[in-house]
């Protein structure tokens, strides 16, 4: 026993330079924060969900070992609850219920039984209560002099299946725990954001007789027809300026990737291979990276827009489906088991332009729809595992992936 | 047209009170009554009785020598595919002939629709492009066997239109297809 002790001892400090245990000890060098409740309006189940969306938005800013206990006091308390006073924050908050049925949140960062920082928020019906909690979070983030996580306060667009050739598109906040239904009837699927304002989108409708892009603008409700094409038709990018988009379509059957100019209306072919090429994506204003089958299995591409010249990205994985770029970064969605009998693996993985490296950002189930946020600080993505859908989110700096469970639906297509 | 109907209705059973129920003979018996009458008002009578006995025509007898649509419909039998795959099987081929057939015989006033699917592995846009090609691979197959290219469209459902959603084998392979539907 003892040799077996002295033999597990030896091997815990020959891997003590390991980077996996480097981010363990990271890990407890984080500082810690506890979350103090003072509300005064509301019922118990209400605050709990409240406190629950808080702490999970403060872990995936990742910079606090979150302390999980829901500790309530007095909002003007000059000491901080017994059980936080080792803490190096405190976040107390109040909400309470105006007159007017509006949801108020006070909410202060103590250190050292100091305010260091507060502010108000205010939202006019307590169910969108989460997007306060975001909101929070990243004012926080802003505070502790972090860089922005402005993709925090960004609305996520995507389509559910509701049954054979029925579907939703929802809007829904990044965690998808707020989701309003803007598209009921029909078979309309593929969302993506229109522009980086996020007040349109395009979406694909297999309702008529040819798949046709269609745009939609929320304030107005207006729905206009861009351009349809027989057998498929999906809007796979839209650039930075919204002023052109990249579109799968298959005018003789045989999909390809067309750039398409909003304001004139033009098409161009930018793919001729007799497979598959699909996905596109823009990395700059010339460049995009695409799925083509031109191996005899999906992988990763790219093509400058003003040449004819293709490269292959991904030297590995088997059949990668699925791509998002940002700049230099890519991530793709690689299949690692090839099997028609039985439950396979789709892990995402990143790789720079600059290195060789390549990085598995997931370990286990189907992960799927990864979509890298506008400044390339995070990724969000579906991950199916073991009955359970979960939405995702990979911090790239920080390494660490936040899981939150998904209640409706198998999602069809995603855009952040 | 209501109008129409009624008088069409009113003058049918003036003109055919009591005759057999056999087409034949109600159709000269008509032409019959109708002429011994003066000719400008049977002309417009005519007229209107054609497209009354029509309707009557399509939903009684027609559907003894004309198949319905949808009975030609169910004839074309769904075609199956192979994990990952959108090439056509031997199996597969038979089942394409006969729609051939089908398409040059029954089916001939019809455009045909091919609606490629998927199994739920993959639920991106290559999964759509997969049901295209599938849905393009039956159509090549069509045209080889003689069916106008102009009369076959084509739609990809991807993952989205499941006919089983258990989670087995057998059902995957259910949804790996490319189904048949006929146009007017």
């Amino acid at each position: 026993m003892k040799i077996l002790f002295s033999l597990m001892l030896l091997f815990g400090l020959t891997l003590a330079g390991d980077a996996t245990i480097e981010v363990i000890k990271k890990v407890d060098a984080l500082p810690s924060i506890g979350i103090e409740d003072a509300s005064i309006s509301y019922n118990d189940t209400f605050k709990l969900q409240f406190f629950k969306t808080l702490v999970a938005d403060l872990n995936v800013i990742s910079l606090f070992n979150v302390d999980r206990f829901h500790r309530t006091t007095h909002y003007n308390a000059t000491d901080v609850v017994v059980e936080n006073k080792d803490m190096n924050y405190v976040l107390r908050y109040k909400m309470f219920e105006d007159d007017s049925g509006a949801l108020n949140i006070d909410m202060k960062i103590i250190q050292n039984d100091t305010a260091m920082f507060s502010k108000s928020y205010k939202v006019n019906r307590k169910n969108i209560y989460m997007f306060v909690s975001h909101a929070i979070a990243y004012d926080v983030n802003e505070f502790m002099g972090e860089p922005s996580v402005l993709w925090m306060k960004r609305k996520v667009i995507f389509s559910r299946i509701v049954g054979p050739k029925k579907s939703e598109i929802v809007i829904s906040d990044y965690s998808l725990s707020y989701q309003h239904v803007i598209l009921k009837a029909g078979f309309n699927i593929f969302p993506k954001w229109a522009n980086k304002a996020q007040n349109a989108f395009y979406y694909t409708s297999l309702d008529g007789a040819q798949p046709t892009l269609k745009h939609v603008n929320i304030k107005t409700l207006k729905v206009s027809s861009v351009i349809s094409s027989d057998g498929m038709m999906i809007c796979s990018d839209v650039s930075r300026d919204g002023k052109t988009l990249l579109l799968t379509m298959a005018k003789k059957g045989q999909p390809d990737i067309y750039t398409y100019n909003v304001a004139s209306k033009k098409y161009k072919r930018e793919t001729t291979y007799g497979g598959i090429d699909v996905n596109a994506q823009f990395m700059d204003k010339n460049r995009i990276v695409f799925i083509s089958s031109r191996l005899g299995y999906p992988n990763v591409f790219s093509k400058r827009l003003d040449t004819k010249e293709i490269e292959q990205m991904v030297y590995y994985g088997r059949s990668n489906s699925a791509c998002s770029s940002n700049g230099e970064y890519i991530v793709y969605k690689a299949r690692e088991t090839s099997n028609a009998f039985e439950y396979n693996t789709f892990n995402l993985h990143l790789i720079s332009l600059k290195t060789d490296f390549i990085r598995r950002l997931t370990v286990s189930g189907v992960n799927e729809f990864p979509r890298f946020s506008g400044d390339g600080d995070a990724i969000l993505f579906i991950k199916n595992y073991k009955n359970q859908s979960s939405i995702g989110i990979i911090r790239l700096n920080y390494n660490k992936n936040y899981l939150f469970p998904l209640k409706y639906g198998k999602v069809q297509s995603m855009d952040w | 047209m209501k109008s129409i109907a009624v008088s069409s209705v009113v003058i049918a059973l003036l003109v055919l009170g009591g005759c057999s129920s056999k087409e034949v003979v109600l159709d000269t018996e008509t032409t019959e009554a109708i002429t011994s009458s003066t000719v400008q008002e049977v002309k417009a009578v005519e007229t209107e009785t054609v497209t009354a006995e029509e309707s009557i025509v399509n939903s009684n007898t027609n559907s003894l020598s004309h198949m319905s649509m949808s009975d030609i419909e169910s004839e074309l039998s769904t075609v199956y595919f192979d994990f990952d795959k959108f090439s056509i099987s031997s199996k597969a081929e038979s089942k394409i002939t006969k729609a051939a057939e089908l398409g040059k015989t029954g089916a001939s006033a019809y455009n045909l629709k091919l609606e490629g699917n998927c199994d739920e592995w993959g639920s991106d846009e290559y999964n759509f492009a997969l049901g295209l090609k599938r849905a393009s691979s039956v159509k090549k197959a069509l045209v080889a066997e003689g069916i106008d290219a102009s009369r076959i469209s084509m739609v990809s459902y991807g993952e989205s239109n499941p006919v089983c959603e258990d989670k087995t084998q057998d059902c995957y392979s259910k949804n790996r297809r490319v189904d048949f539907k006929l146009l007017p």
